[in-house]
């Protein structure tokens, strides 16, 4: 449970406010959304839950644990996992098993574990053919995905994606919203900071950032289907909304909650 | 006058992984065109595009812009001041104290007169909407994510390219910001008849905007053609690990459900006629009321 008290957060070169009294709660178990424009406070907020950024004023709590205190940074950052968006930033050694066995090997895993964690988080992300191979070769898509197996390695609690599919392709992308699905039905709670509202469709829950502030908290279909809300927020609608809207001016009934290309489909194929 | 590339090949040169990142490559890309490069992470695009301006050496093959020749060191000066190449997070290279500075870093090496390097320096401040009053003193780290990609841009357009290469230009960025960019790569094409090169993973983005497309696959080409003809390819895409804009998939479905659709591309019109065609054929008792609703 990540708990935010109304938070707020100023960078020192900046003249605005980060963040301006946050309070949310986030359950064990969601599969949660976060989405804003460039420097609506999406990705601050993100780095507030283990504790990489300190609010200035109010608190935030992982499971009761003040990241404020340093004696609880620790256990706080062993339930949260933060992948981010450039992998170049994240990936400390030259060959792929070896990045990936870096963290478990700091929270110091026994050996044969380790090979174990290595290897399914290697497959998880559809890299495990390369696992002897040397980072540099890898493509910038490549590299993000071990980037996000190192992070499973450490088998958290809570995954923070902070924009982490940015260098992925189509399918990269696909594969990795599968792989959250299936980690989350096994009991993982997901956050995914991102600009792919296509990504957003798969979440329960969405919190929507407008300069620092929550602007909406809600599930997918009523956000999208808030034009107000999104054009304020300078926000896009997944292409499979927008076709739905076509879809609309044409005539054709075409529900809310059709919010994925296939269910368009079926619904057309009724009326047809 | 075009960007030539006959029979390119590229490989890590590590043992241990001989495969090829890039295996006997033949295309031309026209002056004045948007041409598009997709592919899955890992197919070769960046690679290509590095060898655009002898960034990569080729090992295997022969690139010429405008006819010359990039092997021929003298020969490869000309085309870097040809090819201008914006690379991913291009706002991780901002240096300078100020963005007049890190703009002007570019045509100060090109040793031009100072009166042409703030003249272009300005003219680039412009095309990519940073007001140079506002913008010219401050610090590159004090702007917003899509001001800094668009800055770092403006360093690139500062020295006039002819062939202008971005490498996923839009990553990161939010839908105001990527639709910032496409603007002013539209305006380069028309205004300033540059030719555009973009990696993009956005199918939307390429499917409106370029005229030719590359789909790389394991370094290899696996179409070249208009995005109307490569996105007719639906099914072959996606075993590619790309994917087609939602409209061609929606035909794809209706396809796969038995329909007659005819196939949409870039131009969504005859998907759309042919469904209203449909619908009214299949409740015509209805349809006035169904076209008076509001939704």
């Amino acid at each position: 449970m990540i708990q935010f008290d109304h938070v707020f957060y100023q960078y020192e070169e900046s003249v605005q406010l980060a963040l301006e009294d946050v309070s949310l709660s986030i359950e064990d178990g969601s599969f949660v959304a976060i989405v804003g424009h460039n420097g609506s406070g999406k990705s601050t907020l993100a780095k507030h839950i283990n504790g990489l950024l300190l609010p200035a004023k109010g608190t935030v709590t992982v499971n009761g644990l003040d990241t404020a205190d340093g004696a609880n940074i620790l256990p706080i950052r062993q339930t949260v996992g933060i992948v981010f968006q450039n992998p170049d930033n994240q990936i400390v050694t030259t060959i792929i098993e070896e990045d990936v066995a870096f963290g478990p090997e700091n929270m110091g895993i026994p050996p044969e574990q380790i090979r174990e964690r290595v290897d399914s988080a290697l497959a998880t992300v559809g890299m495990q053919d390369y696992a002897k191979h040397a980072i540099h070769q890898l493509s910038g898509g490549q590299k993000q995905r071990i980037a996000i197996a190192g992070m499973l390695a450490l088998r958290p609690q809570i995954l923070v994606m902070d924009e982490a599919t940015a260098m992925l392709d189509p399918r990269g992308r696909q594969d990795l919203i599968e792989t959250l699905k299936r980690l989350h039905a096994h009991g993982l709670t997901v956050i995914m900071v991102t600009q792919y509202m296509e990504e957003v469709t798969d979440c329960d829950r969405v919190i929507v950032m407008n300069h620092g502030k929550i602007a909406a908290d809600d599930i997918p279909e009523r956000i999208f289907s808030d034009h107000e809300l999104l054009h304020a927020c300078s926000l896009d609608v997944p292409e499979a909304i927008r076709l739905a809207e076509q879809l609309r001016k044409i005539g054709v009934p075409v529900s809310e909650h059709a919010m994925k290309t296939e269910q368009i489909a079926e619904e057309l194929c009724r009326l047809l | 006058m075009s960007i030539v590339i006959k029979n390119l090949s590229y490989r890590y040169s590590e043992i241990g992984n001989p495969a090829y990142a890039l295996q006997n490559i033949s295309l031309t890309i026209e002056e004045g065109s948007f041409f598009g490069i997709i592919g899955h992470t890992g197919s070769g695009k960046t690679t290509l595009v590095q060898h655009l301006n002898g960034l990569i050496p080729s090992e295997a093959g022969c690139i010429t812009v405008d006819g010359h020749d990039l092997s021929d060191k003298n020969e490869r000066k000309i085309v870097r001041s040809l090819v201008g190449m914006v690379f991913q997070y291009p706002e991780y290279q901002l240096f300078a104290e100020t963005v007049y500075e890190d703009i002007a870093f570019g045509p100060k090496n090109m040793k031009l007169s100072d009166e042409e390097i703030h003249s272009r320096v300005l003219h680039a401040m412009e095309l990519v909407g940073l007001e140079p009053d506002r913008f010219r003193e401050k610090s590159p780290f004090e702007l917003s994510g899509g001001e800094k990609r668009r800055a770092a841009l403006a360093g690139v357009l500062a020295m006039r390219p002819k062939y202008l290469v971005l490498d996923e230009p839009m990553a990161g960025l939010d839908p105001q910001g990527r639709k910032e960019i496409l603007a002013i790569l539209e305006r380069l094409r028309s205004e300033d008849g540059c030719t555009i090169l973009m990696i993009s993973h956005s199918m939307e983005d390429i499917a409106r905007h370029a005229t030719q497309l590359l789909v790389l696959d394991h370094g290899t080409i696996a179409y070249l053609d208009t995005p109307q003809a490569v996105f007719s390819h639906a099914e072959e895409l996606f075993r590619l690990g790309l994917s087609v804009p939602q409209m061609t998939v929606l035909a794809m479905l209706l396809r796969q459900k038995g329909y007659d659709v005819p196939s949409v591309s870039s131009d969504e019109t005859p998907l759309l006629d042919w469904i209203k065609r449909r619908l009214s054929q299949a409740i015509p008792f209805c349809i006035d009321a169904i076209l008076e609703r509001k939704y």
